[in-house]
């Protein structure tokens, strides 16, 4: 009874806590009381040692906690093995195996800690012990007997892994405990204060060892590093520790083979496999070999990484960077030898000698690397949290890479792979592009000081390799420093233009896209619009890459932000509303995962989007973005509406501005504005009315203009725009109240020069828009009334009801056969999706188009949710050139005048793509 | 007033023998110093054959009678090699400047080399040599030879890039003699083959068309009907695009030719937009004072622009030819520019006024009152203007011009019988289609 009773404690599901309840009450006993009370006490610990924790309330590192904790395990497991209990064992089993992972984690390192490895030992004595007494195995209750064989094979598989550990501890239980109290120690030393390392126990601890030390940078995550590895190659030493000149070629390369053959194997340790190799190239006979062993030791580093989504620690990446630098010494110091991944090099290529006169071939691939290398580090940025110093720390790794990039791409060069070369300088394009030229110059600073730092660096560098006894000595032949033109746009030029002479064709759009993304930051617009159309990069986005799609994206919203400083308000609107028109902006440039109200994504799409996702530094301010286009919206549908007030559906610019006024009109209250939307839903209805320093106060309030550069001016340009704007919507709006109008009124209301107001009315006059003519000798407006008798009425509405069946039954056509040659209804395409789309909530349309997207993503190829609007985009485009088209067949139109002017915009930006490519 | 030359811009574009008329206006208008434009002609013609020319400008140059050793040793050196490109060709040009000789050439080239081969010994060298003999010939600035040769080399040429080059060698050659028919038949056979030919990159063809752009400047603006033609051949979609991305420059000629052709109006609301959107690529005053008349209606800034127009066409070497008649020399294109000018001034503000003060806009136009009156006068009885004169308050009455209400319903339904009868054929198409399977 008593046995059953633990062992039912020992499990902790509810009901049976219910059932010691009961038994409680109804036995009353004060044993058990304090038995039940007892074990609970010993579960709650068990289950969570961070209660027990609690009440000393010691700090302590996170490191000696997960120590304790997995100590407080191994008790219990020792406690259960008393009582023979088989389920809480196994509890606490699964319990000890989560825990090495967090301790490992912590660490840092790839060491099973030796309390694991006594624990495993002691679990499979027992078993052993248990499964050969036959008769109390039959004495088990059934679930302590299931939990005993479910047990055994957990254990089996487990104890697979580190059997090589398992029988070293075995045989020699003494000194591996000894060993781990020190490592323990000396781990301690890393996690607090390596900042203060202390040269004279370096020496201590390295005194016996034959230290290789070698040529890590000064960095204080290294400095552990390098005392972990004298440790390690104490092993391997033992092999070398004979006569150097005794190790020959064939010895590394034995050694070499058999730790490349573990790769990748159970129990193989990565960072043991990585420390071994490096060794290696240590003791390296030639230098093609030394090269072969390096590329080993970067790919062992990036194996090192646990998953896809995880990102490369910091300070093997660093390691890896520099390793790179050593394989370029080598392979500038030694022109002979090739890099190659294309063929598979002899067996006993790399015995030929550094006085080998042909060519030697190595296995490698310098790009790859590369590219894995700036992978990671983009990885890594995008793993830590932006706002914090670890952050910071990181961004300042880039010039290193930068170094490195350029390096490999000089090299490149000079081989005359200008394929590989372009790849490599897209790489440092896409690290370039996105930084206004504060940044770029901060960057280059940065470059420059820590060249001052690694200077002390270096000459204790050269001390180093000088004391060392590698085999093959590399001189810093590749320089560690970084060479940048004064001007980002210079370096941009050199890169891209090097890309646009021998990239393929993705790089070559990519680099495009930076480019066009670079102009745009630069204010150019009109470069970066033309580049944008001659590129037809409109026309092939949807069939490229999530990521090219997604820095088209970018760049198409840098546009449009450039498009809006520069003043140009219809083509900074065309730009951006395709962005803005699904509300799937955060998506669309991968600045954040936006949530859809009508679908839930799926874990694999979900996971795929984050990997999408751009850092933060990269980011392009979305509430600035949000506040341009609603403005650029602003602008251009005010008057719209205004002009045409009778039949508001038929001429929409902006439908995304249209839904929003009509959710702001809906609210009964409108309270002061608090986000971008409310500010601009205010500065709308001041406009309305006409009232333009209502608006622009509103629109100057928000706080999102300090992020321009050249604010004033961008102001005083929207100011102007906005009084323009007010202007015309006065007009339109007010024009059936007035017979006649003075300019000098108008100047008054308006803050407008006579010749302003001048050029303004007559462009309405002259586009139609406004029934009215001058009167020049008195200097006002002189409304003509243009009513229509209730017969010409209806024979207009009747004639605009038949235009819209020819369209319909056009579309029907088109939907049959696949629409050859007609190009009218693709322009009324938009109206009539908006007609549609008002009934349900407007939007609806694009949710339901990604969805199917979503499901044919998640069960083909990567998933595509991302791509879906850049395909809009490309569609749009098409349909602005036939709307371009269509323009004479309309313009006859009265009133039409508007549509026109946007379409003007429009045609220029697509009548320029159509005949550059004819 | 040098800011508005486009020398240096249209340079580039040109053959060298054919910057010199350029050089020869500016030194007539007196644009830069005198010096300069010698030195740039003696740098000019270091690369041609002209050595002879080379050392007279020289010699005036520098006030001297030496002449630089290297001239003269050139001098030699290019005699020498005349007479060698002559000897290599003197078979076949003996043989072409023998008249009855030539009758036996038939329209088959195949036909005609075989036969050179045959009775004469003329090969392929000798083709060639022809070919290189013209070349040199233009060289010296013997253009008619060079023209002659050329036109006999196509008819024997089969390498279709050489052709193409003799082509060009013809056009410029024919345009240094002033021949303006027989250029513009050339120009449009190298328009038809640049249109036709696959090049290599499209890079190619683009700068193909603006070297083709360039050097009809020369026939349009002194060929009778050239105004019409250039905007024919500028504004055709392909080419208003070589302009707009290579050489917006070109867009001066175009605006002119605009504004004296009064028969393009269709055309003409297609180019204010360039105009409209190439305005931060490329301005001068023709450009702008389209832009103020037709997008900003500003017509103060217009008027301005029009005096500065007169300036540009004057020192424009294309634009501002002179007409000698009897004692004084006019530029026929400036008058009719400045005439049609205003009209467009006129007309686009007639069509937001409704009443105008004469004196107000006579002063707009750059008339006198009298001038002015008699003018619009004038408009109105040729009814291009429905309009009245106040005479007493000294104001023009515009006519109000609404549209009329059946025109409007009969302007939105007039599309849709044909929009229907497109879509049943579309329709019975694959009907059809389908039964004759």
């Amino acid at each position: 009874m008593a046995s059953k009773f633990w062992t039912q404690g020992g499990s902790d599901t509810e009901e049976e806590e219910t059932d010691i309840e009961d038994e409680i009450e109804n036995g009353g006993a004060g044993e058990t009381t304090a038995a039940a009370a007892g074990s609970r006490y010993l579960q709650t610990n068990a289950s969570d040692s961070d209660d027990s924790d609690g009440q000393k309330r010691v700090v302590r590192s996170a490191k000696d906690k997960r120590f304790e904790e997995m100590a407080s395990t191994v008790d219990q497991m020792k406690n259960a093995m008393k009582i023979n209990d088989w389920v809480s064992l196994q509890e606490s089993f699964d319990k000890i195996n989560k825990q090495l992972e967090k301790v490992m984690r912590v660490t840092e390192s790839d060491r099973v800690p030796n309390l694991y490895i006594k624990c495993l030992v002691m679990l499979e004595d027992f078993l052993a012990e248990a499964l050969a007494n036959k008769e109390a195995k039959k004495k088990m209750s059934s679930s302590n007997h299931k939990a005993l064989n479910a047990m055994k094979q957990k254990l089996k598989k487990n104890n697979k892994q580190y059997e090589e550990l398992i029988n070293k501890y075995r045989e020699n239980p003494e000194s591996e405990e000894e060993k781990f109290e020190d490592e323990d120690e000396d781990e301690d030393e890393d996690e607090s204060g390596s900042e203060l390392e202390d040269p004279s126990q370096i020496a201590a601890e390295s005194s016996d060892e034959d230290d290789e030390g070698e040529d890590v940078d000064d960095d204080d995550a290294d400095g552990a590093w390098e005392k972990k590895l004298s440790k390690k190659e104490k092993l391997m030493d033992r092999e070398f520790k004979k006569d150097p000149s005794e190790i020959t070629w064939d010895t590394v390369n034995k050694k070499f083979k058999e730790v490349v053959a573990a790769r990748g194997r159970k129990g193989t340790g990565k960072f043991e496999q990585v420390e071994q190799l490096t060794f290696l190239t240590k003791v390296a006979k030639t230098p093609a070999q030394k090269l072969e062993i390096l590329f080993s030791v970067i790919s062992a580093q990036f194996d090192v990484n646990p998953g896809l989504s995880g990102h490369m620690p910091i300070n093997v990446w660093k390691k890896c960077v520099q390793n790179m630098l050593v394989i370029l010494d080598i392979l500038v110091q030694y022109p002979n030898i090739v890099v190659d991944d294309m063929v598979e090099p002899d067996e006993n290529e790399t015995q030929k000698g550094a006085d080998y006169d042909g060519t030697i071939r190595v296995w490698g691939n310098l790009v790859a690397f590369l590219e894995r290398i700036d992978n990671e580090f983009f990885k890594s940025l995008q793993c830590i949290d932006p706002h914090t110093r670890e952050y910071v720390e990181r961004l300042r790794d880039e010039p290193l890479f930068l170094v490195l990039a350029q390096n490999v791409q000089e090299y490149l060069e000079r081989i005359g792979d200008l394929k590989s070369a372009a790849k490599v300088a897209l790489r440092r394009v896409e690290l370039v592009y996105y930084k206004p030229q504060e940044v770029y110059d901060a960057m280059r600073q940065l470059a420059v000081l820590s060249e001052d730092g690694e200077k002390d660096g270096d000459e204790t560098k050269v001390e180093e390799t000088r004391g060392t006894s590698a085999f093959v000595v590399t001189p810093e032949l590749v320089s560690r420093k970084l060479t940048f033109p004064e001007n980002s746009r210079a370096l941009m030029d050199i890169l891209v233009t090097l890309i646009y002479k021998s990239g393929d064709e993705r790089t070559k759009a990519r680099a495009m896209l930076c480019d066009i993304y670079h102009h745009a930051l630069f204010d150019e617009f009109s470069i970066a619009r033309d580049l944008l159309l001659m590129s037809h990069l409109q026309d092939t986005i949807q069939h490229m890459d999530v990521s090219t799609q997604i820095l088209f994206n970018r760049a198409m919203a840098q546009v449009g932000l450039c498009a809006f400083r520069v003043g140009l308000i219809a083509e900074g609107h065309g730009c951006l509303s395709e962005l803005y028109s699904g509300g799937r902006v955060k998506e669309l440039l991968a600045q954040g995962v936006s949530q859809s109200r009508y679908h839930e994504k799926t874990p694999e799409q979900e996971r795929l989007e984050r990997r999408r996702q751009m850092p933060y530094h990269m980011h392009i301010n979305l509430e600035l973005l949000e506040a341009v286009h609603l403005i650029c919206a602003m602008l251009l549908e005010v008057p719209n509406m205004a002009a045409n007030s009778l039949d508001a559906k038929r001429k929409v610019i902006s439908k995304t501005f249209r839904r929003l006024l009509e959710v702001s009109e809906r609210q009964p209250f409108t309270g002061p504005p608090e986000n971008v939307r409310d500010h601009v839903m205010a500065a709308t209805r001041a406009l309305c009315k006409g009232d333009f320093q209502k608006a622009f106060d509103v629109i100057n309030s928000l706080d999102v203009w300090k992020l321009l550069r050249n604010r004033e001016s961008v102001l005083e340009m929207l100011k102007a725009k906005i009084k323009e704007e007010a202007l015309r919507t006065y007009l339109f709006t007010y024009c059936f109240s007035y017979d006649t109008l003075g300019l000098d009124q108008l100047t008054k209301m308006f803050d407008l020069s006579d010749a302003q107001i001048h050029s303004i009315v007559s462009k309405m006059l002259v586009n139609e828009e406004l029934h009215a003519s001058w009167d020049q000798p008195t200097r006002c407006i002189i409304f003509h009334d243009v009513e229509y008798s209730r017969l010409q009425a209806l024979a207009f509405q009747l004639t605009e009801k038949l235009s819209i069946l020819a369209e319909s039954n056009e579309r029907a056509v088109e939907a049959r056969f696949g629409g050859g040659g007609l190009d009218l209804p693709l322009r009324r395409r938009d109206n009539q999706e908006y007609a549609a789309g008002t009934a349900g909530g407007g939007g609806g349309r694009w949710p339901d188009l990604s969805y199917n997207q979503g499901r044919q993503g998640s069960s083909g190829r990567a998933a595509y949710t991302g791509g879906g609007r850049p395909l809009a985009l490309g569609q749009a485009s098409r349909d602005r050139s036939s709307q371009s088209r269509g323009t004479g067949g309309y313009s006859g139109r009265a009133g039409s005048g508007m549509r026109g002017y946007q379409m003007d915009a429009s045609a220029r930006m697509v009548s320029l793509s159509r005949g550059v490519r004819g | 007033m040098a800011t508005y030359d486009l020398t240096p811009r249209i340079g580039p574009n040109l053959d060298r023998h054919l910057v010199f008329p350029l050089l020869e206006f500016l030194q007539e208008r007196q644009l830069y110093p005198d010096e300069q434009i010698l030195k740039a002609k003696i740098e000019l013609l270091n690369k041609t054959n002209m050595v002879d020319y080379a050392m007279d400008i020289h010699k005036s140059l520098y006030r001297t009678d030496d002449v630089p050793q290297d001239m003269v040793d050139r001098r030699v050196e290019v005699v020498a090699r005349l007479k060698a490109l002559e000897d290599a060709a003197a078979p076949l040009v003996t043989f072409l400047q023998n008249p009855n000789a030539v009758q036996e050439l038939r329209a088959d080239k195949q036909y005609n080399l075989q036969m050179l081969n045959d009775r004469y010994q003329i090969g392929p060298d000798q083709i060639e040599a022809l070919y290189q003999y013209a070349k040199f010939q233009f060289e010296c600035g013997n253009y008619s030879g060079a023209a002659d040769y050329l036109y006999q080399y196509r008819a024997l040429c089969t390498n279709s890039e050489r052709s193409l080059s003799a082509l060009w060698g013809k056009l410029a050659a024919e345009i240094l003699m002033q021949n303006w028919d027989i250029a513009l038949e050339e120009l449009n056979r190298l328009k038809e083959i640049i249109d036709s030919k696959s090049f290599s990159s499209p890079l190619n063809q683009v700068q193909s068309r603006i070297w083709l752009m360039h050097w009809s400047l020369f026939i349009f603006f002194n060929h009778d009907n050239g105004r019409t033609q250039i905007i024919d051949l500028f504004n055709q979609d392909k080419y208003l695009n070589a302009i707009q991305t290579s050489a917006p420059h070109l867009l001066r000629y175009l605006a002119t030719a605009f504004i004296v052709n009064k028969r393009r109006r269709p055309q003409f609301k297609e180019f204010i937009r360039v105009i409209q959107q190439d305005q931060c690529s490329y301005k001068d005053p023709i450009t702008e004072f389209l832009a103020c008349v037709y997008v900003n209606y500003e017509f103060d800034g217009a008027q301005k622009k029009m005096k500065e127009c007169e300036e540009v066409i004057l020192n424009d070497p294309f634009l501002g030819k002179r007409v000698e008649e009897g004692n004084f020399s006019t530029v026929p294109l400036k008058d009719e520019f400045l005439e049609n000018a205003r009209l467009f001034i006129f007309e686009t503000y007639c069509r937001i006024h409704q009443r105008i003060d004469m004196g107000v806009l006579f002063e707009k136009l750059n008339l006198n009152y009298e001038e002015g009156e008699r003018w619009i006068v004038n408009l109105i009885r040729n009814s291009k203007l429905e309009a009245k004169i106040d005479s007493e308050t000294g104001t023009v009455i515009m006519e109000p011009n609404q549209p009329n209400v059946y025109e409007q319903l009969i302007d939105h339904t007039k599309a849709l019988q044909g929009r229907t009868y497109k879509l049943v054929g579309q329709l019975l198409e694959p009907a059809q289609a389908q039964p004759a399977c």
